[in-house]
């Protein structure tokens, strides 16, 4: 069980660097982030992690009697130079799960967490960004803050000159706790396991969302937004903009059919309808009893039911 | 790797081909295969895997009024050099089990060549011929074998255990091929008689076994009696089955009505 590497850090830079990781979850809101940025700055692959004793294949391809390859979920690293710092991403296409467990956790999350910060390591990097989702009382017109979670106090006045940011502490009905389940979390804790720096940014979705089989670009935006300033890197985030705005409008068409259709009880809309006009720092906190029975409406809304069935091979 | 296998016999061989089939299969092509090897080459089991670290062992389940575990054994049969692989298919770890088996088959065994067996299921009808489609994970083998009357697979799609065995297999320097017979979709849930005996004359050709198929005759034509017999008592069976036979497709529909009443029918015990 290990990693791959196609290129050894150059020992003349290999200090300072970043690491970003990004992985599929709620809105793939941080995976969208971090493979936009990854793309924007072509950065180049440079090895794996092995997926072997992480993932199941999903794909045999048999040609002329010959059996030509087993794909399996990818778990990617990739390097790009900017400025006198050494960018590393890492991208994974799933995240390693025990049996009948929703989000990374147990013995094999645990070991892909040590195996990305060896590689960061290897590449000096000092500091580890994760990104997801928080799931939040916002409205999806409403431009999506990030929630940052530090992995030590030291980070926590950093963040606060952040843009558009809040810790835990800042977030009305929060306090100063939450759960970062999967991965992005995991990551922190191993990391200061280690003694790296690493802030989980999490860009803010409508919990009437969270189910939704759609992507949600506009809180990508948000999280790159953050990033390019700590980089002070200039990009071009039009195509992510026009994916949001795209977004948005079948958001806006499925709500109105639901509500149409009264798919969606009257209440229910209300009370969705009513975060359009509501800033977020005015919101109370949700009570578990209001977004279970919120959910449940907009939950099997989302629900694809099972897959057809396939000849397996 | 060792603590996961209990051997209860210290079996030897010289250079030896390892079968695998898997418990659950179309048509019970694998298990029915293996059963039959088993019985008729006189195969003792002599080692097994530990279940703890591959299967859930909350409680059993119970299939035909019986409890079942899992269990996963190697049989041996030295006159004709050759190690046979029963298992359920692991639920948990699956690299780590195809991993541990295909390890302890290359250095325990010194396994030349693996063979996995298995049904796929085929739009063609009980009266054909079945054919056997094979995937090789090494030319050579496929070189080899060629003359075996098999014809080449190219498929994409979700692997099933047997092709990730293989893939493990390639990657060990393991030469293997997976043989997959076909099912008329309409038998899938019964035992197909004439897949079975058509991957054990396979194997009986490739090992010289010297296999008694007569068992499989019989069987096979007592099935095609009692299909013959349904299809003369409901029309509707008999036009979607001559519809297959001409080389014409079925809707769900109709595809699943012909599923149900052939397997009712096989299994009331009618003739």
């Amino acid at each position: 069980m290990g990693f791959k590497l196609y290129r050894e850090p150059d020992p003349a830079k290999a200090e300072n660097s970043i690491m970003f990781c990004g992985w599929p979850g709620i809105g793939n809101i941080g995976i969208l982030a971090i493979d936009t940025l990854k793309e924007l700055l072509k950065a180049q692959e440079i090895g794996q992690i092995e997926p072997w004793e992480f993932f199941e294949p999903y794909k045999v391809t048999i040609e002329g009697g010959l059996l030509k390859d087993l794909e399996f979920p990818s778990n990617k690293f990739y390097l790009q130079q900017f400025k006198d710092q050494g960018l590393l991403f890492f991208i994974g296409q799933q995240q390693p799960s025990e049996p009948r467990t929703r989000y990374a956790q147990g013995q094999k999350a645990y070991q892909m967490a040590n195996l990305v910060l060896d590689v960061a390591e290897k590449f000096g990097c000092q500091r580890i960004y994760t990104s997801g989702a928080a799931v939040t009382q916002i409205h999806h017109t409403a431009k999506p803050r990030v929630w940052a979670v530090p992995n030590n106090q030291n980070l926590a006045k950093e963040i606060k000159q952040y843009q558009n940011t809040v810790l835990m502490s800042e977030i009305e009905g929060r306090g100063d706790q939450g759960l970062i389940t999967g991965l992005n979390g995991l990551l922190l804790g191993v990391a200061k396991k280690r003694g790296l720096d690493a802030i989980c940014l999490m860009g803010e979705i409508p919990y009437y969302l969270q189910a939704a089989p759609w992507p949600y670009p506009k809180a990508s935006k948000s999280v790159l937004e953050v990033i390019t300033t700590i980089l002070g890197l200039k990009v071009d985030l039009t195509a992510l903009e026009e994916l949001s705005q795209k977004i948005e409008q079948q958001i806006d068409d499925f709500l109105e059919s639901l509500y149409k259709t009264e798919a969606i009880p009257p209440e229910i809309r209300d009370e969705i309808e009513k975060l359009r006009y509501t800033e977020p720092a005015e919101l109370g906190p949700i009570t578990e009893e209001e977004q279970k029975r919120i959910m449940e409406h907009i939950d099997e809304l989302f629900d694809q039911g099972g897959r057809p069935d396939e000849r397996h091979l | 790797m060792k603590d996961i296998f209990r051997f209860t016999y210290k079996a030897k061989f010289e250079n030896p081909s390892l079968i695998v089939g898997w418990d659950k299969d179309a048509g019970r092509l694998s298990p029915k295969v293996i059963e039959y090897l088993n019985k008729k080459l006189n195969a003792g089991s002599f080692c097994d895997i530990e279940p703890v670290d591959f299967f859930s062992l909350a409680g059993v389940a119970v299939e035909r009024d019986t409890a079942q575990f899992p269990e996963c054994k190697f049989y041996y049969c030295e006159r004709n050099d050759l190690v046979i692989f029963k298992a359920n298919e692991p639920e948990f770890e699956r690299y780590r089990f195809l991993d541990a088996v295909s390890d302890l088959a290359q250095h325990h065994f010194g396994v030349k060549h693996l063979y996995t067996i298995g049904g796929t299921i085929s739009s063609t009808t009980h009266s054909n011929t079945r054919k056997i489609l094979a995937v090789y994970n090494k030319k050579e083998l496929q070189q080899e074998l060629n003359g075996y009357g098999m014809e080449d697979m190219t498929w994409q799609g979700t692997p099933a255990i047997s092709s990730y065995l293989l893939w493990v297999a390639e990657r060990k320097g393991i030469p293997g091929v997976s043989l997959w017979t076909q099912i008329p979709f309409y038998l899938a849930a019964c035992e197909d008689f004439q897949a079975i005996r058509a991957t054990l004359s396979f194997l009986d050709n490739r090992f010289s076994l010297e296999l008694d198929l007569k068992e499989l005759d019989e069987q096979e034509q007592s099935q095609n009696i009692k299909i013959d017999r349904l299809r003369q008592e409901d029309s509707e069976i008999n036009r979607c089955i001559g519809a297959l036979e001409n080389g014409q497709s079925l809707n769900q529909e109709e595809q699943l009505n012909l599923i149900k009443a052939v397997s009712e029918f096989l299994e009331s015990g009618k003739s």
